[in-house]
């Protein structure tokens, strides 16, 4: 049972000062342990507010993040599922699922977090899982003014992921999930 | 009134070291010599040299170096090897055969006369015969008097704590799950279509990871995790020279594994004490016994046994635990001052010595001794003896132990007497190692002289009312 807490797109403190308080109640520490960031912070102090929640993140490089050494890429493995990180402004068009299966294909992941359209999508193809967590605080974005904050919480338990999608529509707290397994057979290329 | 003097008995030649004994006190201090593997006590012939002048540990008759003490458990299971190690040639006396026969006896009967056996379990269990189990479960009430009524007992008792398992020893993502599955027992249809958005469902009753609700399974397993954490830390450090507790074998890490669950289950059936610390070292020689038995069905359910069997014993014991009791006179201050009252009523220059005049407030050792129940004052097959001895009395263990306590203080009272705070207070903390039997033998004269003061006090109200 591990819990993987994705966000990104902050943007602070450029297009907006903070996370939103509701979530920030209920982010505390000792609860997650992986934190996975698509990047976008932008600046140090929420890299180290992140830091205090869980001391294992990971964090791929946005456009706008003011530490130039995040990787563009990242994978890492939770349990049985192999998970990869990209901010996305990389992929061209934006936002494009064709496209970003093919990051997918090619970093070998079951689970590709990107970010960078600042709107909740989970995607399923038959190579995997594309999730992208929002913006965190609900920052405008290259596309649209009219966003709101979320993020994502996954559940890892052994061959199955229960993904929490948190949003904040109106003041207040969503909570949805999503649930799906990895299927065993792995796809041969 | 005659001042109280020291009593009589306690200056008997016996606690001397001068070679000419009694032989009344052959009877109960004879050699238990086949059974103890670790203290080699020679044969009734040979007086105890033993007594509180010696605190060296190498004062009994050669004991054995510390290694073997790991290494025993082992051994313990092979009563083959047992000729091996016994170095007396006279063996064990005619009554100790005769008593262990008894004992072995009783236990066979198909109804079992409860009272004869904390009788004679009051004198030892022998450790080779591998009947402690079995007389420590009767002792406790885990088995009923009536031996045909044991399989179906032990298969409820059994079959309920493994339901207690699975509902208990869960974590919530495991539980959601199952929510899940009974709510949507067509989950067939869940496979959705390979290629596309995925569907978004609502969750049930508001259960997210991140929830702060104060019903919520996760916020409360969040919540129990540091219990657990401390539960898991106190596990890893149980008895760590022996490796049946700990070592990197997967013997010692299920024997972990069991001592771990229980002390969950016991933690969330029980929200007013929870866990505290010690409670680990009850649970240990429980558990130690009921698994080296040799009955392979009882050796396997051993962890419920043990669940049941540390339910009951520290039922007894509980008050001890609890803070808020601390102060009241079911707490464990109001029992320290009842050892310190039994000390001064059996050993009023002793008891003056330590409270008065050096000023060792009891507190200091005996917190260990009466809640950790002796447990870390000796080694661990003494432990099972001093326990054949406090559970098999009728009255309840609370008041044998703290006879057995007055026993150890008594019979370290020579130096006792001549030390002064730092010394007294490093003596009792570290009580020396000693010969178990002499121990208990004095914790039962206490017993029968408590019964004479009573039985005195009685005569003396007759007269008074006439």
């Amino acid at each position: 049972m591990v819990l993987v807490l994705a966000l990104g797109d902050m943007h602070i403190p450029h297009r907006a000062p903070d996370l939103p308080a509701k979530f920030k109640s209920m982010l505390v520490p000792g609860k997650i342990q992986h934190i996975i960031c698509t990047g976008n912070l932008c600046i140090k102090e929420v890299h180290d507010y992140l830091k205090t929640l869980c001391p294992d993140l990971h964090i791929s490089r946005g456009e706008y993040d003011e530490e130039t050494r995040y990787p563009e890429t990242k994978t890492l493995t939770i349990g049985q599922f192999k998970l990869g990180v990209c901010h996305g402004h990389q992929v061209i068009p934006w936002g494009d699922l064709d496209s970003l299966a093919m990051l997918q294909r090619q970093l070998d992941v079951d689970i590709l977090v990107t970010g960078h359209t600042h709107q909740f999508t989970a995607y399923k193809h038959e190579g995997g899982v594309v999730i992208n967590p929002g913006s965190a605080t609900g920052a405008y974005s290259s596309i649209t003014y009219d966003v709101n904050p979320s993020f994502v919480l996954m559940d890892i338990d052994g061959l199955r992921v229960v993904v929490y999608v948190y949003e904040l529509i109106d003041g207040e707290v969503k909570v949805d999930k999503i649930d799906f397994k990895k299927t065993t057979t792995t796809t041969t290329h | 009134m005659k001042k109280k003097a020291v009593p009589e008995w306690l200056n008997s030649s016996i606690w001397s070291t001068s070679p000419a004994m009694n032989s009344t006190t052959t009877t109960t201090t004879s050699a238990s010599a086949s059974a103890d593997l670790v203290h080699r006590y020679s044969p009734s012939s040979n007086p105890y040299i033993y007594d509180d002048d010696d605190v060296d540990p190498p004062a009994p008759p050669p004991p054995p170096p510390p290694p073997d003490t790991v290494r025993r458990d082992v051994r313990d299971r092979d009563p083959g090897r047992l000729g091996d190690y016994d170095r007396d040639d006279e063996g064990p006396s005619a009554e100790e055969i005769s008593r262990q026969a008894l004992l072995l006896t009783e236990v066979s009967k198909k109804m079992i006369n409860i009272g004869e056996l904390r009788r004679l379990a009051c004198q030892g269990v022998p450790d080779n015969a591998g009947v402690r189990p079995m007389v420590w479960k009767l002792l406790l009430g885990y088995l009923p008097p009536d031996r045909s009524l044991w399989p179906s007992e032990l298969a409820k008792k059994r079959s309920h704590y493994k339901n207690l398992k699975t509902d208990l020893l869960v974590n919530p993502s495991e539980i959601t799950r199952r929510l899940e599955d009974s709510l949507y027992s067509d989950s067939k249809e869940s496979k959705g279509p390979p290629i596309g958005m995925l569907k978004r469902s609502e969750i049930a009753h508001g259960e997210h990871p991140l929830s702060l609700g104060k019903s919520s399974i996760w916020n409360k397993y969040f919540q129990e995790s540091e219990i657990l954490e401390q539960i898991d830390r106190d596990v890893k450090r149980t008895h760590p020279d022996m490796i049946f507790f700990s070592g990197d074998s997967a013997y010692a890490k299920s024997n972990q594994d069991s001592l771990r669950n229980i002390l969950i289950i016991f933690s969330k059936l029980n929200p007013g004490i929870r866990y505290v610390q010690g409670m680990n070292e009850v649970l240990a020689p429980l558990f130690y016994v009921f698994k080296t038995d040799p009955d392979e069905e009882n050796t396997a359910a051993a962890e419920a046994d043990t669940f049941f069997c540390f339910t009951e014993l520290f039922g007894g014991f509980r008050d001890n635990f609890c803070q808020q009791l601390d102060n009241s006179n079911m707490g464990i201050r109001s029992t320290i001052a009842r050892l310190s009252q039994l000390l001064k009523e059996h050993d009023e220059e002793l008891w003056r010595h330590l409270e008065v005049t050096t000023k060792v407030n009891p507190q200091f050792y005996a917190f260990r001794w009466i809640t950790l129940l002796l447990t870390m004052e000796f080694n661990f097959s003494d432990i099972l003896r001093i326990w054949d001895f406090l559970l098999s009395d009728p009255e309840g263990p609370q008041e044998t132990l703290l006879r057995v306590c007055c026993a150890m203080l008594i019979l370290v009272r020579r130096h006792l007497i001549a030390g002064d705070f730092t010394s007294n207070l490093k003596l009792l903390q570290h009580y020396p190692p000693t010969n178990i039997n002499h121990l208990l033998y004095v914790a039962r004269r206490i017993i029968c002289v408590l019964q004479h003061v009573i039985l005195d006090s009685y005569s003396l109200g007759s007269v008074s009312c006439l």
